[in-house]
This record gives C-alpha cells, sequence and structure tokens, in this order.
C-alpha cells in the first residue's frame, strides 16, 4: 500500500524553491549574525561605560584620601623646600616617596580611566554600527 | 546514515566550519520549502517561511540535541513556523468549505469512492486532480499524507516532526487517506 501511495504522490506537482531563496536564507543568516556582534558589542559598550562613569569619581575620590593621609605631599614639598638636602639626600628622599605611594588608590583610578578612555575609542571606533544598530531598534 | 550525516553537518558547525550549515541549508531547502508551500498554500508565505525555518535553526542550533533527529526537529520548527503564519491570517483552508451547520460542502458533493491508484493514474489530469484534493484537505491532514508520501517519512517521524502522539498520527493518517479517496 505504500508503495502505491508513493506512486500516486509522485504526481504531485513538485514545488520548487524559487531561485535566490538559498542566496537570501545565508544572507538572512549573515544579517542576523552581524545584529548579533553588534548587539554585543553595544552591551559590552554600555556596561564598559557605566561601570567606568561609576568608577571613576570613586578612584579618584580614593586616590586624593590616600594621597592625604599618605604623607606624600609632604615629602614633596620637603623636596622642592630644600632643593639642596634634596640632592643630598636624593636616594631616601626617593625611597620615602615611593613607600609612601598610594598604590591602591592608584590602580584603581588607573584601571577606571583606562576603561573610560578604552569606552570612547570604543564608541569613536565603532560609531556608525552603534548608532545605526540604536536607531534602527527605536525606529 | 542520513541522520549521522545531518548530525556530523551539525558537529562540523559547532566547532566552526561555517560551509557545514551551507550543506543543511542547501539539503533541507527543497524539503521544507515544499513543506510550508503545502501547508499555508502560497507561494509568498511559504517564501517567507522557509527563510525564517532557516533562521530558527541557525539561531537555535547550539541548543539541538545531537541525540534527536535534525530531519524531524527542523520539520518541527517549520511547522509551528506554518501554524504561527496561518494563526496571525486566522485562515482556516479546509472551514472555507463548510456551512453553517458545520458540515463540509466538498465532502458531501464528492461521489462515492474508488478504488485509488491504478484507475486514479489512468486520468490525464491526474497532477491537477490530485493537487486540488490535497488543497481541499485541512493542513493536518494533508501534512501526514505529505511528509508519508512525498518526504518519506516513518509514522515516527511523524510524530516527532508534528509534535503529536504517534496514534494520533496513524489515526489522522487513515482518516486522511479516507477523506482523500472521497476528493479523488
Amino acid at each position: 500500500m505504500l508503495k502505491d501511495y508513493e506512486k500516486l504522490f509522485s504526481h504531485l506537482e513538485k514545488k520548487e524553491p524559487p531561485k535566490g531563496l538559498f542566496d537570501r536564507i545565508i544572507l538572512a543568516i549573515k544579517r542576523e549574525q552581524e545584529l548579533q556582534h553588534t548587539r554585543r558589542l553595544l552591551s559590552g559598550f554600555l556596561s564598559l561605560f557605566v561601570i567606568s562613569l561609576i568608577s571613576l569619581p570613586f578612584s579618584w575620590s580614593m586616590l586624593i584620601k590616600e594621597i592625604d593621609t599618605s604623607g606624600i605631599s609632604y615629602f614633596i614639598s620637603s623636596a622642592f623646600s630644600d632643593i639642596n638636602t634634596f640632592v643630598i639626600l636624593w636616594r631616601d628622599f626617593s625611597l620615602a616617596i615611593f613607600e609612601s605611594l598610594p598604590l591602591a588608590g592608584m590602580i584603581a583610578f588607573a584601571v577606571s580611566l583606562g576603561m573610560a578612555v578604552f569606552t570612547v575609542r570604543l564608541f569613536l571606533y565603532k560609531k556608525r554600527l552603534l548608532l545605526g544598530y540604536l536607531k534602527q531598534s527605536f525606529a | 546514515m542520513q541522520k549521522d550525516f545531518d548530525k556530523k553537518l551539525v558537529s562540523d558547525y559547532l566547532t566552526g566550519d561555517k560551509k557545514s550549515f551551507e550543506i543543511l541549508v542547501k539539503k533541507y531547502l527543497k524539503p521544507i520549502y515544499s513543506f510550508t508551500y503545502r501547508y499555508v498554500g502560497n507561494a509568498q508565505d511559504a517564501e517567507d517561511i522557509a527563510q525564517d525555518v532557516f533562521l530558527k535553526v541557525w539561531r537555535n542550533i547550539k541548543k539541538f540535541d545531537l541525540n534527536r533527529s535534525f530531519k524531524t526537529w527542523i520539520f518541527s520548527i517549520a511547522k509551528n513556523s506554518c501554524v504561527d503564519n496561518l494563526r496571525k491570517k486566522k485562515s482556516i483552508p479546509f472551514s472555507r468549505f463548510e456551512n453553517e451547520k458545520g458540515e463540509n460542502v466538498l465532502v458531501e458533493r464528492i461521489a462515492d469512492p474508488r478504488p485509488l491508484v491504478d484507475e486514479i493514474l489512468k486520468r490525464a489530469d491526474m497532477t491537477k486532480t490530485l493537487n486540488l484534493a490535497m488543497e481541499r484537505l485541512s493542513p493536518d491532514y494533508r501534512m501526514v499524507l505529505f511528509l508519508r508520501y512525498n518526504d518519506h517519512f516513518t509514522f515516527k517521524e511523524i510524530s516527532e516532526s508534528l509534535e503529536e502522539p504517534i496514534n494520533t498520527v496513524k489515526s489522522r493518517h487513515r482518516r486522511a487517506l479516507n477523506q482523500l479517496k472521497k476528493l479523488l
């Protein structure tokens, strides 16, 4: 019976996919891939932007606080006020300044600043792509 | 054999061979297009749905269970896309032939059932008759017959593709054949 019906169905009009459908499908997939890539880029950009926006003032105030409490400003001002002593004792002065460096604050601020600069650069580099995507999304 | 080849293409694609997906599209384009065409009944919608099916496959291929059959997976996506399309358009082709009392005018007008195949094949306009009869079947009946006899699916494969219990598929197949005989 199966064979009989298969024979019968061989008379069914064959519906061929239109020419160019394959190319359209591949193109649609490529577009979707690009869209996904832009979406990922945009979410990465936005997260970095938000993180750097929050962390920059915090790390800056942390750096200022550490500078105030570390005594580095005292060593630097002494060095400038008595330049002759500084020249004679430059090794001890340098060591004292180095030891009193607010390292944690400096690292935190440098990372935040680096992130902010990277975010701005990323935006400038992919400006057209990101703005195009945003326009398309809100249109 | 065919299942293994599909699985190989899927796993090749997932490991970075982009061409494998194109091979899958090429392989399934015709059957999926025919399926969607038979389901929705017009070329434009069938084309859009076929494109949508492959996009959905691409989006979800990472979630595809390699223990499943790719063929039934892609056909189940196609079936769901067709149902969504028809739902959007709110078109139920078979109901076009029903009167207020719910009787199917078309079936009522059909002559007595006749023996199939050999006699029918003698008809000059066999293709036309068969196409017309198929179009007049409800989408559920049409798809069962189409998958069974055109795409040579087993009942199990039809059941997986249409996401229906196998017994439902079998009884629907039987009813569809009876209906087709009446229509022919």
